[in-house]
């Protein structure tokens, strides 16, 4: 009856034999001959889980660890609470990524992750994908790339930028993120709340509705509720630079 | 959108049938009780969080008149006593207490009215006394946009009371006139002279309002052609910067003070169709620009420019310059549009008093729009401000294809084209000259909870 012509960021869900569009570990797989199918006959436990609705906790700080999870929908924040009680936000993981990497060097979660909108998971036995890796090389090299990835992230945002930079930032590797999944890199959803963006950015929250503000007189963006277009994507990679240093 | 609408008698007769005036989408009857406080408290947490949140608009209500009109359908109470002002000004200072700490101090007030009932009912001590709250607890723009206006019952006002009202930043006064011809302010229970209605108009130029609006009403009792001929050639000699002309619509089944009249007295369909044409003809003659639905504007009011612009919005306060805004409803039946979310004050005084005193929101009822709703209102809002659709625009943000999501709704309107009141394009939705009087029988096409037989008792008629 009511057609809508959907493009917010969920995967494309695969099947028995295919692999979800946005699978964090497809492309180790097959280029090691590695189908879906075979994956089941290793028995690798690969298991979608969810939804989780919104302010639904995937674990808390603390938690036992024994699987990393691939985001296949939604969006999940990943903080800790500081000594004083204060929420520090540590990540955003959109559809294809990974949650859960930085526990591997602890037998617990080192943090708490909770889904902001419906979030969907594919969640990973970590004993036994360590195990499958020392047979796959190129599984392990992907493993290796994505704590890496993870390590990095955190660090961006530690220099000394101002409020426009770190907005821009955002911004870039928001789109660059999207894009890389095969969703649209100029127009999508801000998943997160203003207070999250500000907590993650260490901004306050009226900054980073200030800085938008002006980006969107300058026509850098059009802002709509939630949705968010980049009008001017050069303007703000020239923006970004210093803190995506690329 | 500068010609006028030409005026077609027989198709607005075939065409005068009860339906919705779209302030919102979906309209009040689909508010439901469900709607807590809880629901509310959420809505409001959610639209601070949005990465630019809205600017906020407030609606006061003022429900108390001095006395009755008798084509009344607003919520008011009638009282000469001063002391049920005051008493109602304590309880709108507990609920301001209430709600302002609820939004981001970062969120500026852009838009502030007071309706009614009079406004005015209140002193200019009273108002101000209040108006100083308000300013305490939101965070008012500086703006030169900032609109802070007031309907204003000419003949409760003193002297000094406009200068009083400038003092205190209201800038857009809104008059009620309804028709100057002593026969039909008889039979309609308001005494209103010409020297007292120009002399407010003149008090809110000297004291540099913005803009003054004026409401006239047709087909009232005793209304003729020649007497409301005057009234609009005394009316556009003032001329104020905006006029609303409304359609006197006697539901007396809904609205009680209605009674009061003599049904005898109301013109025929035929009287009543040549009252519109009238007002159009001479308003468009001196210059009026038709904006829409009721209202008229002078060219150079904001109103105008804004629609050649297309940027004119509409809410629950009539056509405005203010781009989406988060509406915050104060007093008894005041109702509120934050987020995607409406909800309604009580309409009796004592439950919105017992609530507010009890140090509870007072909620009566409202609803969280779906997707669909958020969606068709857009288009009807558009509808009713520019009266065309881009449907290029339209589908990209919304993320449908117009005409597969439409495409029960676009057959109603079939019969709307074959009449030559709208053109529907692979492109565009475009009201024809002839169907700018009709826009909200062709919004109604797009409403999915119309039902033809519940909207005879609802809804007024069209004309």
């Amino acid at each position: 009856m009511n057609v809508k012509r959907r493009i917010s960021p969920i995967a494309d869900d695969g099947d028995e034999i295919r692999f979800c569009s946005t699978c964090a570990f497809s492309s180790a797989c097959l280029s090691e001959g590695f189908s879906k199918n075979s994956l089941q006959d290793l028995h690798v436990l690969v298991e979608h889980i969810g939804p989780f609705r919104e302010g639904d906790h995937i674990f808390r700080e603390g938690d036992d660890f024994n699987a990393i999870a691939a985001v296949r929908g939604g969006t999940v924040k990943t903080y800790v609470v500081d000594t004083d009680g204060n929420e520090q936000v540590q990540g955003f993981f959109l559809p294809g990524e990974v949650i859960g990497l930085n526990a591997i060097h602890h037998s617990k979660y080192p943090c708490n992750a909770v889904a902001l909108d419906t979030v969907m998971l594919c969640r990973f036995s970590f004993p036994k994908m360590a195990l499958l890796a020392t047979k796959m090389p190129g599984l392990q090299t992907q493993l290796f790339r994505l704590l890496s990835q993870d390590i990095g992230k955190a660090a961006l945002l530690a220099g000394d930028y101002s409020a426009d930079q770190r907005m821009a930032a955002f911004l870039v590797a928001l789109s660059r993120r999207y894009a890389a999944r095969g969703f649209s890199a100029t127009r999508f959803h801000l998943t997160m709340s203003r207070t999250d963006i500000a907590n993650y950015l260490r901004l306050a929250p009226e900054t980073v509705s200030r800085v938008l503000r002006r980006f969107q007189t300058e026509g850098l963006v059009q802002v709509e509720r939630r949705e968010i277009e980049l009008s001017q994507f050069k303007q703000l990679e020239q923006l970004a630079r210093p803190v995506l240093r690329d | 959108m500068i010609t006028p609408p030409p005026f077609d008698a027989d198709l607005l007769r075939r065409y005068d049938r009860p339906g919705p005036r779209y302030t919102s989408y979906p309209t009040a009857p689909q508010f439901s009780g469900k709607f807590s406080e809880a629901n509310l408290l959420d809505v409001i947490k959610r639209s601070n969080e949005d990465p630019i949140p809205r600017p906020l608009s407030i609606y006061v209500h003022v429900p108390f008149c001095a006395s009755p009109c008798f084509y009344c359908g607003c919520n008011r109470i009638i009282t000469r006593d001063e002391k049920r002002g005051e008493k109602y000004l304590e309880d709108l200072r507990k609920e301001v207490a209430m709600v302002a700490p609820l939004f981001e101090s970062d969120r500026e007030v852009m838009q502030l009215h007071f309706g009614g009932g009079t406004p005015n009912f209140l002193s200019p001590a009273q108002l101000n006394e209040f108006m100083q709250f308000l300013l305490q607890h939101f965070h008012f723009s500086a703006s030169e946009n900032r609109d802070i206006s007031i309907e204003i019952d000419p003949r409760c006002v003193k002297p000094n009371d406009v200068a009083a009202l400038a003092a205190m930043g209201f800038n857009r006064a809104s008059l009620g006139v309804q028709d100057f011809d002593p026969e039909v302010q008889a039979a309609v229970n308001r005494i209103q002279s010409v020297e007292e209605t120009l002399a407010v108009i003149h008090a809110c130029r000297e004291n540099g309002f913005k803009s003054v609006n004026v409401d006239l009403i047709y087909g009232l009792p005793k209304q003729t052609v020649t007497g409301f001929a005057k009234t609009l050639d005394t009316v556009i000699e003032a001329r104020p910067d905006r006029i609303a002309v409304y359609s006197y619509a006697h539901m007396p089944q809904l609205f009680k003070p209605q009674r009061q009249l003599d049904e005898t007295l109301l013109p025929t369909p035929e009287t009543k169709l040549s009252l519109l044409q009238l007002a159009i003809e001479k308003l468009s003659q001196a210059g009026y620009c038709y904006i829409g639905m009721d209202h008229f504007a002078l060219p150079e009011d904001e109103l105008a420019i804004a629609q050649e612009r297309g940027d004119l919005h509409r809410n629950f306060m009539g056509y405005t310059t203010h781009a989406d805004s988060d509406l915050i409803g104060l007093g008894v039946s005041s109702i509120s549009h934050i987020g995607e979310s409406f909800s309604q004050n009580p309409r009796d005084l004592p439950s919105w008093e017992a609530a507010v005193e009890a140090r509870h929101l007072p909620i009566w009822r409202g609803m969280n729009l779906s997707e669909d709703d958020v969606i068709r209102a857009d288009l009807i809002q558009r509808w009713m401000c520019q009266g065309e659709i881009d449907i290029g625009k339209f589908e990209e943000r919304h993320n449908i294809y117009f005409h597969e999501y439409f495409g029960e709704d676009l057959k109603k309107l079939q019969s709307l084209e074959e009449d030559g009141l709208v053109t529907v394009s692979p492109t565009h939705l475009k009201a024809t000259s002839r169907g700018r009087l009709l826009l909200r029988i062709i919004a109604a096409c797009f409403d999915a909870y119309l039902n033809p037989s519940a909207t005879v008792l609802q809804f007024s008629k069209t004309i």
